[in-house]
């Protein structure tokens, strides 16, 4: 699969990483009219991705506010040398939703939200849905090739914001088992994806 | 599991952000390709716009949020990696720099002017202003501050737009000051555009028959700049009514509905531009 990087289409909804990067750029100069910029060419990802990990529409605002605080202060830290800006902020966006699930009440109903979504990349509430995407359709096709146990764990993982505790407790394996099915889930999407290891 | 396997697996876990506890700095880089690939799980989820207000808010909450300063070259990479700031952030002193070495005769500064330009700006008026505003508090009994509001729908675009262009101005300034009965205050102005805007964290809601009033204290006493309701989601902006003078001290009353003419309480908070 290694080659396959420079064949990724870019969707319209998710912006070229070399406009991004240029933008954030001048958001670390406190260029804030640039702020409004990065904010609009991604603020349905950063949301949607919130929304999806924590389903209650008034946090993932308050979690979006918090992580689009949080590149405004750290802008001027982004190394485009250690990875994508898209990256940087989705792994900000997710981290800090996963935060906000674990620091919950809503935390301790883990079986009543794991039952609210599914376990697997699909479609969220039709009504809501902007566009059906292009990553969408490459990570819904390459999850296919991992077995059904990966899949699962790293869905649950990602999407569910379950930890390693929470996942074998779920799942009625040992903890051991969990890591070991994310690892090796990661590995074969990281390749199905053609991502570069 | 082979020291490989357990690279990878944590590697893994980090990712997805699946540890239970939060883990100590990796020495080694982590193995490429993990939070790329975890990206584009983040990328499949449905995008969904979010309310525009988020937008107005935000716009309006950057223009009094300092941005830390870049790292110097060869710093710890690992901080920049992770950042872990507490957010929402007042606005503070950047901590980030290194304490100076005296021993060090030949330190080099990696600071561009920029930088440092930006750090002064954030650095200068706290503490100084704040004494300003206390020996202002003393001749002159009533204050106002700016009211900050999570703006209405419509009037709260221009509000965020105008505070951005008073904040981004190339001689904004800002200082803070405690509240008189809880929260903080702070104000950010322009002398050039002759503009400020209060923001105001933890202030108490008013019985609905009275309300805040902002007042700008000059030489001809004090002008109102407005009224406002404290927000009751925490924090409350307000782009400030009015032209200010250079001088100017900046109050906050807390008056009967519909405002005063001139203020008939003490000031809750002043701070001086």
């Amino acid at each position: 699969m290694l080659g396959v990087v420079s064949e990724i289409p870019v969707s319209q909804s998710s912006p070229a990483n070399a406009e991004l990067t240029a933008v954030l750029e001048r958001v670390a100069d406190g260029d804030q009219l640039a702020f409004g910029e990065l904010y609009d060419l991604t603020a349905a990802r950063i949301f949607g991705l919130v929304r999806r990990l924590l389903v209650d529409h008034a946090q993932s605002e308050e979690v979006t506010q918090e992580v689009y605080l949080e590149i405004w202060q750290t802008a001027p830290r982004f190394d485009a040398s250690r990875g994508g800006a898209m990256s940087w902020m989705m792994t900000m966006a997710h981290r800090r939703a996963v935060d906000r699930i674990r620091a919950s009440q809503a935390g301790r109903d883990r079986d009543q939200r794991i039952g609210r979504r599914d376990i697997t990349v699909d479609y969220d509430d039709v009504a809501e849905r902007v566009e059906i995407t292009i990553e969408h359709e490459r990570v819904a096709r390459a999850m296919t090739r991992l077995t059904e146990l990966q899949r699962e764990a790293l869905s649950l993982a990602y999407y569910g914001g379950l930890s390693h505790s929470e996942l074998a407790s779920y799942l009625e394996v040992p903890i051991g088992t969990v890591k070991t099915r994310l690892r090796d889930g990661m590995i074969r999407l990281r390749e199905e994806l053609g991502v570069a290891s | 599991m082979s020291d490989r396997d357990d690279e990878l697996s944590r590697a893994a876990s980090e990712a997805l952000h699946a540890f239970d506890e939060p883990q100590p700095d990796a020495v080694a880089p982590a193995p490429a390709g993990f939070a790329e690939t975890a990206t584009e799980l983040g990328l499949a989820a449905t995008p969904v716009q979010p309310p525009a207000s988020l937008r107005a808010d935000l716009m309006a909450r950057i223009a009094l949020t300092p941005q830390l300063p870049r790292l110097e070259e060869g710093a710890d990479a690992a901080t920049a990696a992770t950042p872990t700031l507490a957010v929402p952030a007042a606005p503070a002193v950047p901590t980030a720099e290194k304490p100076s070495e005296p021993s060090g005769p030949s330190q080099p500064s990696h600071a561009g002017p920029a930088e440092r330009r930006a750090a002064a700006r954030w650095r200068r008026p706290v503490g100084v202003l704040v004494a300003v505003a206390a020996a202002a508090a003393f001749f002159f009994g009533g204050l106002a501050i700016g009211q900050l509001q999570d703006s209405t729908p419509s009037t709260g675009q221009t509000q965020a737009e105008q505070l951005a262009d008073i904040a981004a101005a190339p001689d904004a300034q800002r200082a803070a000051a405690e509240v008189a009965g809880g929260g903080t205050a702070t104000l950010v102005w322009s002398g050039e555009l002759g503009r400020s805007a209060l923001l105001a964290d933890g202030l108490a809601p008013l019985p609905q028959d009275q309300t805040y009033q902002l007042w700008y204290i000059g030489a001809e006493g004090p002008v109102s700049a407005g009224t406002f309701e404290a927000s009751s989601s925490g924090t409350t902006w307000h782009v400030l009514e009015g032209q200010m003078s250079a001088g100017d001290v900046v109050g906050v009353t807390v008056e009967p509905a519909g405002g005063s003419t001139e203020p008939t309480s003490a000031p809750i908070v002043q701070i001086a531009s």
